[in-house]
């Protein structure tokens, strides 16, 4: 019998702990679950989970403080999907910290010049398939949207045609690497304290909205906190989904998506066939010209910017500063393309939400859901092997 | 094999690309380096102690590990097969 008090080994199961959620990297496959989750639980909470409504808001809100435009943009503090998406970076943030890993990243002049060209062809695409690789793709497939199946394509072709180009610059355009500043010990010793202080300032922020009878808001920013959480420590990029069987042949990320929806489609199914949720909720993207052009045109923006909606969120929170102008582009693009659709009437002609359910009835959807996906995966993991679809 | 020791054919300086930038110049680096010989690379991008550990090891090709260098980047080696 040892003589270990209860102190000494709540600290020893702490650090233990510790080392686990922020010093060893999550699997990918774990985070597709919780990611999975934490959408479904957005979902009973408020509404679908989505990403680029949070950069609309942004770009309204600069074109409005430069005198472009009259009606003042929605408050970012009261905007659902604002907040969610400031919980991603903020989770990212302190997951950064906390693993002493955030550290501020210069990149060559012109990866910043991609990242401002990637991020505007995706608030481009963002505009034309009502949402991003979030809102527009994972979300849109999970609410059964037949828009979510045609961006998913639109983002296939995108995503070869992008790689195509990064083959096409790396033969053409020399580039050399910057130099980095080590982090400092202080700095490293430092950061955990900070990453625990932003940390506790989120959940005050929750009882802060609860206080203003808001808590569904303040609620939404921690979901989005988790979700940040959860994509930094295993560093969950839907791009690699879309990008790797053309690249290396890699199906890993293919396979962890496809799971994902699968676990998301079918908590959703569940919620909207018991009218818990509305049906028609979430089933509102520009099926199918809208989604499949949308698609295309973020395809090739996520190549070249090197990240997508919500990574490139997350890619701030560590310090990425070329996402930043990533951010930027595609915020004013997307504020930019919407108002000028708008403005011709061109907007509605780009397609509308058709609910699965309605066309193949629930009885078909559901099987025909699973077997989508599952396929869509054995077709990535026949590539790996084969490298068919490698074109490099 | 002490990895500070190793004299490399060639080395991929990559610090300061993100993701897929790394990993593309290193795959199409390593096509250029003959069979037996060691491609180091040097990049500051997290994600590719994942990438390119992964991508090491397949088509015949052995990764050999990487370390933290002291000026603020990460020295990878892979041995073509």
């Amino acid at each position: 019998m040892s003589s270990v008090s209860f102190w000494s080994s709540l600290k020893e199961e702490a650090r233990r702990n510790y080392i686990a959620i922020f010093e060893q990297e999550w699997p990918t496959w774990l985070a597709g679950i919780f990611l999975a989750l934490v959408a479904l639980l957005i979902f009973l909470w408020k509404g679908p989970w989505g990403v680029a409504a949070a950069y609309r808001n942004v770009g309204d809100w600069i074109f409005y403080a430069g005198g472009v435009g009259e009606e003042r943009p929605f408050s970012p503090l009261l905007h659902p999907i604002v907040l969610t998406s400031a919980g991603l970076l903020i989770g990212a943030f302190v997951s950064a910290l906390m693993s002493r890993q955030f550290k501020l990243h210069k990149a060559p002049p012109l990866e910043y010049a991609k990242s401002a060209v990637g991020g505007a062809f995706m608030g481009a695409g963002a505009v034309l398939a009502a949402g991003c690789n979030v809102g527009g793709f994972y979300t849109a497939a999970a609410m059964l949207d037949f828009g979510g199946v045609a961006m998913m394509a639109g983002l296939i072709v995108g995503a070869w045609i992008g790689l195509r180009y990064l083959l096409w610059e790396m033969e053409h355009v020399p580039q050399r690497g910057v130099e980095q500043h080590p982090p400092g010990e202080k700095w490293l010793g430092v950061q955990p304290y900070i990453g625990g202080t932003v940390l506790v300032l989120v959940i005050a922020a929750f009882y802060l909205y609860a206080v203003f009878d808001d808590a569904e808001l303040g609620g939404l920013l921690f979901f989005g906190f988790l979700i940040g959480l959860i994509m930094h420590r295993s560093r969950f990029c839907f791009v690699r989904a879309f990008r790797c069987p053309f690249m290396t042949g890699d199906a890993e990320m293919v396979k962890v998506v496809a799971m994902s929806l699968m676990i998301y489609g079918m908590g959703v199914a569940v919620i909207k066939w018991a009218w818990i949720q509305e049906p028609s909720m979430g089933v509102n993207h520009n099926f199918w010209i809208g989604s499949l052009l949308g698609g295309v045109i973020f395809g090739i923006g996520m190549l070249i910017a090197g990240g997508c909606a919500s990574s490139t969120l997350w890619r701030i929170g560590e310090g990425q500063t070329k996402m930043v102008v990533t951010f930027i582009a595609f915020a004013l693009t997307n504020s930019l393309l919407a108002r000028a659709l708008k403005s011709v009437d061109l907007y509605d002609k780009m397609g509308q939400g058709v609910f699965i359910p309605d066309t193949l009835t629930w009885y078909v959807t559901v099987p025909t859901f699973i077997v989508f996906f599952v396929f869509w995966a054995f077709v990535a993991i026949w590539n790996e092997k084969s490298e068919k679809l490698v074109i490099f | 094999m002490d990895l500070h020791d190793i004299k490399a054919f060639s080395v991929l300086d990559a610090r300061g690309l993100t993701c897929p930038m790394p990993l593309l110049k290193t795959k199409k680096e390593l096509k250029g380096v003959p069979a037996g010989e060691i491609l180091e690379i040097w990049g500051t991008d997290p994600g590719s102690k994942n990438d390119i550990p992964h991508f090491g090891d397949k088509g015949g090709n052995t990764f050999l590990g990487f370390y933290d260098d002291d000026e603020g980047y990460t020295r990878y080696y892979i041995r073509k097969g």
